[in-house]
């Protein structure tokens, strides 16, 4: 019998090491390089949150290369792994080490105490430390030229929304979506569906079907993981849907409409230039939010890619203008509620 | 206002979503009665189905022919199904154990040969999934057609595997053989029927059909592949064949139970019904989990159900 546990064990092993190996090690041994460590909850193909932020640091890196010497580490996703990683990396002496999840905000903002000279970055969330920050992204921007495009485009007065789960931005992504929509049309029937996780693409793609299938003809999606089964289902009923995280024009052409698309670099500037002149550890608390916006660039619309000739002209203009609006601040975002939980 | 929602339309976009929705919980639920009717409880469901959905895409992806991606789903799954009979026939280990490792190793594999296959990319590589085969005259038929005959051909493969798996098991020596080594393998072995060789049949043959419901999920289903692509169908499958008392036809309404609980969530949630989207989310498990419990009470389980077979035991 040993030997039988014993082999079941070493599958287990295995298993692991699989696992293990996707850490992928971009170190190099020049010592003068800002050591930065980039902890992801999924993996950094996820088409997704994860992968934004690794294209995103990767681009900084590329950009500087004589500054930054990272590490990426992966699937770092149950909160009892996280904590030992952030001490892990702390005692190796890294410069910056990136939680890039709201699980992480805990245990950061306790390991953050312990090693006051090293510097932590929070992907969303909102506790802090003196020597720690978040960057999130203001997803309500986006949301809201989403809704103005998709009840311009809308040629039934229906239009629908999917999302992941109902948390932090995607909550406030789909609350400006709503405002974006009835900012054109009062009365336009918008359907809403929460999938409940990031990954259940087939689930997603489900969802959409039933959508279009009741009349539903522009859908946005604001998580892309499950958004590909979204993209997968306008192609089927010939519909259109907009994207989010990154473009996605290639999957579907006939029928991607536009995306939101996130640009991290956009904060990840500010936040290594202020890392660097030391004003890091001084910022006030406000400071310590680096948003990407409409604002700031960090967050951009895909062109609009309108086979169908749906929007006119003086659709067209009017969606430059709502953008315009929110790049200069003046959508008022206050009548959204955070959701309580 | 109820009215509203609950139109003709609503009932055929409910129903035909509810089929789409049941054939990747029946495939592998079919080919788990096989596996369990012998005696052996297979979790690496999900994990094998993984298997499939990676092979059956990357197969796809580079001969351009679906049916060589179904093919290498099954083949696949053939092989993982071996890795477990290896491990639970040959080795006699605890089956809980060696499915769950089986399901850990599965979802590294399959991310790992992904990754090796395709690299990273900012969007993902696609196929072009299996296409709606509409069944000539029927199709045409309203509402009907519809809802049963606008489906891709591995649907109807699905539902017409139902009474082939029911007459397999039932009608053939080779059924009767799998059920004896489940039932008393004892008494099978005593009359000359190798326990082993049937076990590992029967565990084979499950695993082809969760590689097939895999590459559905990749091909005919979606078109890409991504790491959580199954999202616990398969261990769905595995509670539908104990719901099922190990009987395709019960798989069959079992199956289309879960895919009409998910369907009518999913639409509900659309329609802004004033629920919580949690609770919403929940409905399909909880069906699941009460059908469960009422079904398992009466289950006629295997007698030697887990049980590892030696000689040498007593």
């Amino acid at each position: 019998m040993k030997k039988k546990i014993l082999l079941v064990l070493m599958i287990v092993v295995i298993a692991l090491s699989f696992t293990v190996a996707c850490s992928s090690d971009n170190s190099d041994k020049s010592s003068d390089k800002l050591k930065v460590a980039l902890i992801l909850p999924g993996k950094k193909d996820d088409l997704s949150f994860n992968q934004s932020m690794y294209e995103g640091m990767m681009a900084y890196v590329d950009a500087h290369p004589d500054k930054i010497d990272l590490k990426v580490t992966e699937n770092v996703y149950e909160v009892s792994s996280i904590e030992p990683a952030l001490l892990d990396f702390a005692d190796q002496g890294y410069d910056v080490i990136i939680g890039h999840g709201f699980q992480f905000m805990e245990p950061l903002v306790k390991v953050a105490e312990q090693y006051p000279d090293t510097k932590f970055l929070l992907g969303t969330g909102y506790k802090f430390t003196k020597n720690s920050a978040i960057y999130d992204v203001s997803l309500q921007d986006g949301g809201y030229q989403m809704g103005v495009i998709a009840a311009l485009a809308t040629q039934t007065n229906k239009i629908g929304v999917i999302g992941g789960a109902d948390v932090s931005e995607i909550y406030r992504g789909h609350e400006g979506y709503k405002l974006g929509a009835k900012s054109v049309n009062p009365n336009i029937e918008i359907q809403e569906v929460y999938t409940g996780d990031w990954t259940d693409t087939a689930g997603a793609k489900e969802a959409a079907v039933g959508m279009y299938d009741s009349g539903v003809d522009v859908i946005w999606h604001s998580g892309d993981g499950i958004g590909l089964g979204v993209v997968q289902a306008a192609k089927e009923k010939d519909k259109y849907v907009l994207g989010n995280v990154a473009d996605q024009l290639q999957l579907a052409p006939d029928n991607v409409l536009s995306g939101v698309v996130y640009q991290w670099q956009a904060v990840l500037e500010n936040i290594f230039n202020d890392i660097e002149s030391g004003k890091f550890m001084n910022l006030t608390d406000d400071e310590r939010f680096y948003w990407i916006t409409a604002e700031n660039g960090g967050e951009i619309y895909a062109k609009i890619n309108d086979p169908k000739g749906w929007l006119t002209a003086d659709d067209l203009s009017k969606i430059e203008a709502s953008w315009n609006d929110l790049k200069t601040g003046k959508i008022d975002f206050s009548v959204i509620e955070e959701p309580t939980t | 206002m109820l009215s509203n929602i609950f139109t003709v339309g609503f009932f055929v976009s409910l129903l035909a979503s509810t089929i789409r929705l049941a054939t990747p919980i029946l495939l592998p639920a079919l080919g788990q009665i096989y596996t369990q009717r012998a005696g052996i409880l297979n979790l690496s469901v999900e994990g094998t189905m993984t298997i499939g959905a990676v092979a059956g895409f990357a197969a796809t992806f580079y001969s351009g022919s679906l049916w060589l991606g179904m093919l290498a789903g099954m083949v696949f799954g053939l092989f993982y199904g071996l890795l477990m009979a290896i491990l639970s026939v040959t080795l006699r280990a605890n089956q809980v154990i060696a499915g769950v490792a089986l399901n850990i190793l599965a979802a590294g594999l399959a991310v790992f040969f992904y990754r090796v296959i395709f690299g990273i990319q900012s969007l993902p590589p696609q196929v072009e999934p299996f296409k709606m085969l509409r069944i000539p005259i029927l199709s045409n038929i309203p509402v009907i057609g519809v809802i049963f005959f606008q489906h891709n051909i591995i649907v109807y493969l699905a539902f017409v595997m139902v009474v082939v798996t029911w007459f397999i098991l039932e009608k053939t020596t080779f059924g009767l053989k799998i059920r004896a080594v489940g039932e008393n393998p004892k008494a099978a072995d005593s009359k000359g029927i190798g326990v082993s060789k049937y076990r590992y049949s029967a565990i084979v043959i499950g695993g082809i059909y969760a590689g097939a419901a895999g590459a559905f999920m990749s091909i005919g289903y979606l078109n890409i592949f991504t790491e959580s692509i199954i999202g616990g169908r398969g261990f769905i499958a595995v509670a539908v064949v104990i719901f099922a008392r190990f009987l395709p036809i019960r798989a069959m309404w079992g199956a289309l139970l879960f895919g009409l609980a998910t369907a009518l969530q999913l639409r509900l949630q659309a329609l802004g019904i004033d629920v919580a989207n949690q609770l919403m989310l929940m409905l399909p498990y909880a069906i699941t989990i009460i059908a469960l419990v009422l079904a398992s009470k009466k289950a006629d389980f295997p007698s030697a159900y887990t049980i590892p077979y030696s000689r040498k035991d007593r």
